[in-house]
């Protein structure tokens, strides 16, 4: 028990010093992480939402990340600054995802099954775009993130998409891994 | 081997760990700042394979789950199913032989003098259960799964009765393979090493526009190792194994999967022919989405054994047919109800080991048996962070009825990252065959005969655990338990002494801690930790006979843990490295033993990689079980390629 003690402390010892050495840059979300925070915003200008969405001609352009927050700042950092169509990006987190929420963008972030279900269900009808982290069996969100050979790439379920109103761009489909439509 | 010797050997350990720790450093690769300004094009080509684990999310599952990932086991560079869950801190595993393995869940491993097995752990693969059903427990020869189509091995200590059914005691390992859809296109692996050396084909491909499919075919050839005297055990082990599975996506919600795996086994004996173990299965799943909050699912396999020894003309063949049905839906706001029924058959034709010496005989050998379930669970939402799980299983085996497997546990979230969990519950381990059916002779003398009276082993189990995700970077959890124990399985004389009978004459408790960590220093460099105590207060029952002691119930170390380093040295190159620690045995004893495996991998192209491989690095051999049934376990090396196609 001591020599696992010993390789511990050693093990300890060596990362606090990594730790400390780069204490100062601000990245502690992953690569993969951060790949999708990326992803989320620069869906936006492939999409169109119905007329009417937003309140104002400035009201905000909201990204609601529903469940465990992977990204550790890294969204609300990234989108800084930046907007679409005229609406500055804003992000929220949710702990569940309601109709009134108001989310343009749905992150749905490493939950059960059930609860991804039960997420899509509240906002089915409504024009939010739902984009799922984790795989599901049925895939029912409109974008659903992969893993492929280590890069992340996405599937788009377009009959969810036209369920919820939103026209996804011929641009977007032809990146998406794959593409489809349950009927 | 002396102490000095040893603490050397453990300095060198340390002296290494620390290097690698300090080479890291040049090494880590800063999160490119510029994500921003790619295209989505170009952010599809951002490779972001990385050792940092997702963070586990803080599911509705309240119980001490360790999940073993797909990147860890690609990592750890294991070759069978016991060599994987070495990466559960929440597991024992013992090897005895090259195809001999013993796994534990809080303890009782069992003991081989007293024909008690290691019988409270409950293994599926895809939803097929691999528990025999003869004589109780596992044949982990039987039981493998290429690497490369394991998604995750979900590894539960602790009570299932009240999801899982009988013999789902002390833990519940969930094997869950890929779909096919995720194994496409051509793979060849070829490894040679000291101990072993295997090769394995496998291609994956469309059919159509909604189905996928993979086969694959594997050979494997592991050396006889050296008993417990530092003698040939002439005990080598070959296990050629075919495959596939198919997922077909048929629309409206609807998904079907067929799979199906062949193998013929055959370990070395001692001056006489091979004994061998053919198994087959077939397992067909569909599965449908009624809604949003619901789904479905109807499953049904077939599973073949054939196990023989020709040299003592024993053996038996199994084959099981199995079907279940499963349901789950949201009920109003609060509830959500998981339903199933199952019905299992099986049939055995047993062959007996007579001999002058001693014979093994079984009454009746041929039998048809049925093991019919029901369970109901209901997750209910007392507000919005507490939550109540309720879980009732009956349970209907041929030999002690219905078997009533209650659970509860209320969950509490006190924060977003944070969940606090403890939970009351029941299981059993149902009698077999063994139990009630065996006749064992010395000579013409019968020695033992199995008992009709012979009841379930009994579990009443108290848990409590936490678990959080520390920032982004580090997830903990603690779970404690407290194992009430009744009616276990104990030698005892018939009213005229001989024979000896199965009885129930031990009853006890046990208690414990696990507890496991992971720390991602960064994008390239993780460290996972874990640790897992066992105290044991087991005794007879009055008027039990007290034969063999209260460790014939397992031989089990107090405590086991390990530390394990995985890093991506650059984009091309990987090292991972586990030191694990594992207690004395302390009855019949063997020492506790500290044992280094490491691993680097270097993948010069994408289709490529190269891996070198050691295990037990620090001493010649150790061992892991009980003399004499269990030979030393050396050191080893093993290259390994692997090229996609």
């Amino acid at each position: 028990m001591a020599g696992l003690l010993v390789v511990g402390l050693a093990c300890a010892i060596g990362a606090a010093a990594v730790h400390a050495a780069q204490a100062k840059s601000p990245s502690p979300v992953s690569l993969e992480y951060a790949v999708k925070a990326t992803y989320l915003y620069k869906f936006a200008p492939f999409v169109t939402w119905p007329p009417g969405e937003f309140a104002s001609t400035n009201a905000p352009f909201t990204i609601c990340v529903v469940g465990n927050n992977p990204f550790d700042g890294y969204l609300e950092r990234a989108v800084a600054g930046r907007g679409f169509g005229g609406h500055p990006f804003s992000v929220r987190r949710l702990m569940s995802l309601t109709p009134d929420a108001h989310c343009q963008i749905a992150f749905l972030a490493q939950l059960p099954a059930q609860d991804i279900r039960q997420a899509l269900a509240a906002v089915s009808g409504q024009p939010v775009l739902t984009v799922v982290d984790s795989a599901t069996p049925d895939r029912e969100g409109i974008v659903q993130f992969v893993i492929r050979q280590g890069r992340v790439g996405f599937e788009i379920n377009v009959g969810a998409a036209s369920r919820n109103h939103l026209a996804i761009s011929s641009k977007l489909l032809s990146l998406a891994l794959a593409v489809r439509d349950p009927s | 081997m002396s102490g000095a010797v040893r603490t050397r050997r453990l300095g060198t350990a340390v002296l290494a760990l620390g290097l690698l720790a300090m080479s890291f450093e040049t090494c880590a690769d800063a999160l490119p700042q510029d994500l921003g300004s790619l295209s989505l094009e170009d952010l599809g080509k951002v490779v972001v394979s990385s050792v940092s684990k997702k963070p586990q999310p803080l599911s509705d599952a309240s119980a001490a789950v360790y999940v073993i990932s797909h990147d860890d086991i690609m990592r750890s560079g294991a070759t069978d199913l016991p060599g994987m869950l070495r990466l559960a801190p929440n597991l024992s595993v013992f090897q005895s032989s090259p195809s001999g393995y013993i796994v534990t869940a809080r303890g009782f491993s069992g003991n081989n003098d007293a024909q008690n097995f290691p019988n409270k752990l409950l293994v599926l693969i895809d939803g097929r259960s691999v528990y025999s059903p003869i004589f109780s427990g596992m044949y982990w020869d039987d039981q493998f799964v290429l690497p490369q189509n394991i998604e995750r091995i979900e590894v539960i200590s602790g009570p299932g009765g009240a999801l899982w059914g009988a013999n789902a005691v002390n833990g519940v390992i969930n094997i869950i393979t890929r779909q096919a859809g995720d194994t496409q296109g051509g793979m060849l692996w070829l490894s040679a090493g000291t101990r072993e050396h295997g090769e394995a084909v496998q291609y994956g491909g469309a059919l159509g526009q909604h189905a996928h499919y993979r086969v694959y075919a594997r050979d494997f050839r592991r050396r006889s190792f050296d008993n417990s005297a530092g003698q040939d055990a002439h005990d080598g082990w070959s296990n050629p194994q075919i495959g596939f599975r198919v997922d077909w996506d048929a629309g409206g919600g609807d998904t079907v999967m067929l799979q199906g795996d062949l193998h013929d086994g055959r370990v070395q004996q001692v001056g006489a022919v091979d004994s061998r173990s053919t198994e087959g299965d077939v397992l067909a799943r569909w599965r449908h989405t009624i809604s949003d909050t619901s789904d479905f699912h109807l499953q049904a396999y077939y599973d073949y054994v054939h196990r023989r020894d020709d040299a003592s003309g024993s053996g038996f063949v199994l084959r099981t047919g199995d079907i279940e049905l499963q349901h789950s839906f949201a009920l109003g706001k609060r509830h959500r109800i998981v339903w199933g029924i199952g019905d299992r058959r099986y049939h055995y034709d047993i062959t007996p080991r007579v001999s002058p010496v001693s014979s093994l005989l079984w009454d009746p050998a041929v039998n048809t048996q049925n093991l019919a379930n029901a369970f109901v669970q209901d997750q209910i939402a007392l507000g919005s962070r507490t939550r109540l799980t309720l879980g009732l299983k009956a349970e209907d085996d041929p030999y002690s009825g219905v078997s009533l497997m209650p659970s509860g546990i209320v969950s509490f979230k006190p924060g977003d990252n944070v969940l606090l969990w403890t939970s009351a519950s029941r299981a059993m381990r149902t009698p077999t065959a063994f139990d009630q059916d065996v006749i064992e002779k010395l000579g013409t003398l019968t020695l033992l005969v199995g008992n009709p009276d012979f009841r379930r082993e009994q579990l009443t189990a108290y848990e409590a655990g936490w678990r959080a995700q520390l920032a982004a970077r580090a997830t903990m959890s603690v779970s404690a338990f407290y194992n009430v124990y009744d009616d276990l399985k104990t030698v005892e004389f018939s009213p005229a002494g001989l024979p000896l009978l199965w009885g129930n004459g031990m009853r006890g408790h046990t208690y414990g801690l696990e507890a496991w960590g992971s720390y991602s220093i960064n994008d390239a460099w993780r460290l996972d930790a874990g640790f897992s105590t066992l105290r044991k207060r087991l005794h007879f029952k009055p008027g039990a006979s007290g034969l063999l002691g209260t460790s014939q119930a397992g031989d089990d170390p107090s405590h086991h843990g390990f530390i394990r380093s995985v890093m991506n040295l650059s984009d091309r190159w990987m090292l991972s490295a586990e030191l694990r620690q594992v207690g004395a045995l302390p009855d019949p004893k063997v020492p506790g033993y500290v044992e280094l495996d490491a691993r680097l991998g270097w993948r010069p192209t994408d289709k490529l990689e190269l891996s070198l491989s050691g295990t037990n690095l620090l001493h010649p051999w150790h061992q892991e079980y009980v003399f004499p049934y269990s030979d030393r376990i050396a050191r080893a090396v093993s290259f390994d390629l692997r090229l996609a196609f």
